[in-house]
């Protein structure tokens, strides 16, 4: 009873200091707060955006581990002995080339040359107080200026000075305080109990979720000042940073790996058979892949909603996509210029390239492999495996049949009641797209036959059939099953992990904000960052 | 361990082959021994059963065999053949079965799951353990891996645990490794022979006293690494269990370059340049990896051709041949197709073309008496028996000495009698477990299981993984 009380008593006592402070009980529905190390985009994005100077060709690093699509994920991330080599060697690239000159070594330390120890400490302070700040993405704290202080001075005293900052840069980028997002629940946190994480991990959080990059000094001034302690400042702040340029490789990145956009650029699409496309080749493929970002990038950046990825006909179109699309070639064929595509031909991300050709074969469309994309990416819904056994090859009318479209192969190889379970939607989504062929391309005949697009929308909450692809994306894009899903993975990008049960509410809320919106992944973002998920951690027990 | 620079340039001017050879850490004055190395070969598709299978006298209930030695290169199956010259040097595998993979199958049939049988065999060939299923996924690896098991036994200061290289496999779209870390957790991979011979050569820290500025900077590779750990040192009490486990092993990897690169690299030469196929440059990256000690074992993760380069149509994909490739083996009506067969047939000629060009270049680095081969075990596997994905009937080429464990130059059948863990379904011969056992074995480990330990068939019998598989070995 007595902890309750002065439990009550500081609540009040905080109530009455403003209205920034949160009086709210004890935060629920917040899950577990796994380490994460970075991955590999937010690596080497804090890198450039450390180090903008700095061109030099890194050391590749091994693959991420991608779970459900994204490559953040915290299951995927196992130590190494490749990835720590490659660690070691980026940084020693990067280091070098930050301190080349000796114009480097003054604007990082303020000093030239440090004939003395005790100078070489001042210098050293100033590099820990600027890019040393930015690279802990915190201030550094005694001990580890410490050390690392020490650690200058002994190769000061081995080589010189400029080499001395070099090798301390290739030390704090090797340091965990660099390679992973270390939370500490603070001294004192009894174990199991929500902490409310600092200002300069909330930066960090913020940070790497709307830019995929770590902390600017901005933004790290602000956590020194205190103003993302509640959760007005950090709304505040994610607004500032939404609105900033670095928020389009998260617009971007999320939906990549949410919906694949990628997956274009797998080596199995450079190619098409000759007598699909003659003329697809690898800078098609690239093409397709970079129209499809910068439609993402360019659609969100100006206030674009799911719906508009989803429904909208402006594209940017080089001079390959220009030919896929049936578009007249642009003036300059290597420049993406912006153009309306062919009415009722095509809208939205589903008729897009990147999308029709990386879920066909190579040799012809795959109703099925298209069904299963639209309902994997945008429904969430778990691809359930042929059973074993069956006969996955492109069906092929029988010797001596004549032409058949693929829509009817498709609807005789899975018209037995024992495929129909998983093929009413497979198909339903699938035949819909039968207008494109394996390239993209718009058509309305195959083999001299007639196309039939009309599809079927099955296990949402907009069932039933429609006309075409068009049809198809406009009532997606008003499904509340799409928009959950887009919740749960935003979630799933934001935290590097699957949600757990408690944090259902928490889902809902997200939907609701984001449905409410017309789904502007915007306002998903802003629920995000000011929930008790986002801001709380829970204090681990020592071992 | 990593060579110095010069140290393989010089090797490189070298050029030819010859001036190759290894000293053994453990080697006693004037005897040198020389460590056991194995490379796994992992073919993805599976293989032809009739482009294998080769006869061997003996009742079909019982282990059956053929010695290869005498026989000509058109005695061979069509799939052995381009192995002829290595005949006596290689064990000829019919009949193993993947039994970890179906008894993996009738565990999620009654589950549910991830029921891709496709997936799982890529799962189980080198973990012999049930994949893991996880939501909103495919399955994937559900332990370590048996190289993986290997490298952590064998990895020494400035010895790789293992070197795993090749090509990502994208069976159903999505990327599925073969070796695993620990439960879904793929090994990191190397794409590229020019990456993976950097690697070895790695920028050491230079042997001998530095003199030039650079040099020095480089000297001290060790003591910025020795920074780094220390800043894991000190973050670790302040962590949670999870956490801090999670920092503790890159912390010891930390640590581990750090020796790596002060310890003195060994008198070693060996060169990987040379053209050709991207195959091929990587079997000269692995006889370099192998001949200098900078690991002992190595898996090469194929690639799956494209048609033209089999001379089959662009249009096709040998995915697509490979459901129709087995008479009698397909479903729902597809009609066998001869061209399918040959196609497949041709596509397990072209890797044992592959797997000869490697046995090419170990045996081409003397090692004492013999080469760097017969102190090797070369393991030719795939993760589906056909390409039909049965699991069942396996077939397998071993290849090399392997320091003198295993007894080559034969065909080995084994017979089909132990009952299957899917109900239905024919009977299967031992599981591959017990040749994962067999190798661990070979490389001097006390093991008796590795992955699943047994499994029920469909019928109730039970089913033991345990033991190696004896007829294989001397």
């Amino acid at each position: 009873m007595r902890s309750g009380a002065v439990a009550l008593a500081l609540a009040v006592a905080l109530a009455a200091c403003g209205s920034d402070v949160p009086v709210a009980p004890e935060p629920t529905g917040v899950g577990p707060a796994p380490l994460r190390a970075l991955d590999n985009v937010e690596l080497l994005n804090t890198l450039r955006d450390l180090f903008p100077d700095v061109k030099a060709e890194l050391p590749p690093l091994p693959d991420d581990v991608p779970v459900a699509g994204f490559e953040n994920a915290v299951e995927g991330q196992r130590a190494s002995d490749v990835r720590v080599a490659r660690i070691e060697a980026i940084a020693h690239v990067v280091a070098d080339h930050a301190t080349r000159d000796p114009s480097q070594v003054r604007a990082l330390t303020g000093c030239d040359a440090a004939a003395d120890a005790a100078l070489a400490q001042r210098c050293a302070a100033a590099l820990f107080d600027g890019v040393g700040r930015r690279i802990f993405r915190r201030p550094l704290a005694d001990e580890e200026r410490a050390r690392l202080s020490g650690k200058l001075e002994e190769w000061r005293r081995a080589i010189d000075f400029a080499a001395a900052v070099r090798l301390t840069l290739a030390a704090m980028l090797q340091s965990p305080r660099f390679t992973h997002r270390v939370e500490l629940a603070g001294p004192g946190a009894a174990p199991g109990a929500l902490v409310a994480l600092d200002g300069f991990a909330i930066a960090s959080r913020l940070s790497f979720l709307l830019w995929e990059s770590g902390p600017d000094d901005a933004l790290l001034d602000a956590a020194a000042r205190g103003e993302l302690d509640g959760p007005d400042g950090v709304r505040a702040a994610a607004e500032r940073m939404l609105a900033d340029p670095r928020a389009r490789r998260s617009l971007y990145g999320f939906h990549r790996q949410w919906l694949g956009l990628d997956r274009i650029l797998l080596e199995e699409h450079a190619a098409r058979a000759p007598e699909v496309d003659a003329e697809w080749s690898r800078a098609t493929r690239d093409s397709a892949a970079a129209e499809t970002r910068l439609f993402v990038e360019e659609t969100l950046a100006g206030g674009g909603t799911l719906r508009d990825l989803l429904t909208s006909d402006a594209a940017w179109v080089d001079g390959e996509m220009a030919r896929v699309y049936g578009l007249p070639p642009p003036a300059q064929p290597g420049v993406f210029t912006k153009v309306t595509l062919p009415r009722g031909e095509r809208a939205g991300l589903l008729t897009r390239a990147s999308f029709l050709a990386s879920f066909s074969h190579r040799g012809g469309t795959s109703p099925p492999v298209r069904g299963n994309g639209v309902q994997l990416r945008l429904l969430c819904q778990l691809p359930i495996s042929p059973p074993p056994g069956a006969d996955l090859s492109q069906p092929k009318p029988a010797p001596g049949e004549g032409p058949r479209t693929t829509r009817s192969l498709f609807e005789e190889r899975t018209r037995p009641a024992s495929c129909q379970g998983c093929h009413a939607g497979l198909n339903g989504f699938g035949f819909a797209f039968e207008r494109y062929d394996a390239s993209g391309r718009f058509r309305t005949q195959e083999a001299g036959l007639p196309i039939d697009p009309r599809g079927a929308i099955v296990g949402t909450d907009v069932d039933g059939p429609v006309d075409d692809a068009l049809a198809l994306s406009e009532r997606l894009a008003r499904s509340r099953a799409v928009q959950r899903c887009a919740a749960r993975q935003w979630f799933r990008y934001a935290f590097a992990r699957a949600p757990v049960d408690v944090e259902a509410s928490l889902l809902d809320s997200l939907t609701e904000r984001f449905a409410a919106s017309g789904g502007d992944p915007r306002r998903l973002l802003l629920a995000l960052v000011t929930a008790p998920t986002f801001r709380y951690t829970r204090a681990e027990a020592p071992p | 361990m990593r060579l110095h620079r010069r140290q393989m340039l010089q090797a490189l001017g070298l050029g030819a082959v010859g001036a190759l050879f290894a000293e053994s850490r453990s080697a006693r004055a004037g005897a040198p021994a020389f460590p056991t190395r194995v490379v796994f070969y992992v073919q993805p598709h599976g293989h032809v059963p009739r482009a294998f299978k080769m006869d061997a006298p003996g009742p079909a209930g019982a282990v059956a065999e053929r010695a290869l030695g005498s026989l000509a290169e058109a005695d061979l199956s069509p799939t052995l053949r381009p192995l002829h010259r290595y005949r006596s040097r290689i064990l000829a595998l019919e009949g193993l079965s993947h039994t970890s993979a179906l008894a993996d199958i009738a565990e999620v049939q009654r589950t549910g799951g991830d029921l891709n049988n496709h997936q799982i065999g890529v799962a189980d060939v080198l973990t012999g353990a049930r994949a893991l299923q996880r939501p909103g996924t495919y399955c994937t690896g559900g332990a370590r891996s048996i190289d993986q098991e290997l490298a952590l036994r064998t990895a020494g200061p400035g010895r790789f645990g293992s070197r795993v290289y090749g090509y990502h496999y994208v069976p159903n779209s999505v990327i599925s490794p073969f070796s695993y870390l620990g439960p879904g957790q793929p090994t990191p991979m190397v794409g590229s022979p020019a990456v993976a011979l950097a690697d070895l050569l790695g920028d050491s820290a230079p042997v001998g006293p530095a003199t030039t500025r650079d040099e020095k900077i480089r000297a001290q590779r060790p003591s910025v690494l020795d920074a780094a750990a220390r800043e894991y040192e000190a973050l670790a009490p302040r962590l949670g269990p999870e956490a801090r486990q999670k920092l503790d092993e890159h912390r010891a990897l930390v640590r581990d370059l750090e020796r790596s690169l002060q310890t003195r690299a060994p008198r070693c030469a060996g060169s990987a340049s040379g053209g050709g196929h991207e195959v091929r440059q990587f079997m000269r990256v692995v006889r370099l990896a192998l001949a200098c000690d900078l690991t002992r074992v190595v898996t090469f993760s194929a690639p799956v051709p494209e048609c033209p380069e089999l001379g089959y149509p662009a249009s096709q994909t040998m995915h697509g041949y490979a459901h129709q490739s087995i008479l009698g083996d397909t479903s729902c009506g597809q009609a066998y197709d001869p061209v399918a067969e040959r196609a497949m047939t041709d596509l397990d000629a072209w890797h044992a073309g592959h797997v000869a060009a490697l046995l090419d270049e170990l045996d081409a680095v003397p090692e004492g008496e013999g080469t760097l081969l017969d102190h090797t075990v070369v393991v030719w596997l795939t993760e589906l028996a056909t390409p039909t994905h049965q699991h069942r009937d396996v077939h397998t080429v071993l290849a090399g000495g392997a320091g003198g464990y295993f007894a080559t130059g034969r065909y080995v059948r084994y017979p089909q009698t132990l009952p299957n863990p899917l109900a239905g379904m024919p009977a299967t011969g031992p599981a591959h477990n017990r040749l994962l056992v067999t190798l661990l074995q070979a490389m001097g480990q006390p093991d008796t299981t590795f992955g699943m330990t047994g499994a029920t068939a469909a019928d109730g019998t039970p089913l033991s993984f345990r033991g190696p598989l004896a007829e294989l070995a001397r």
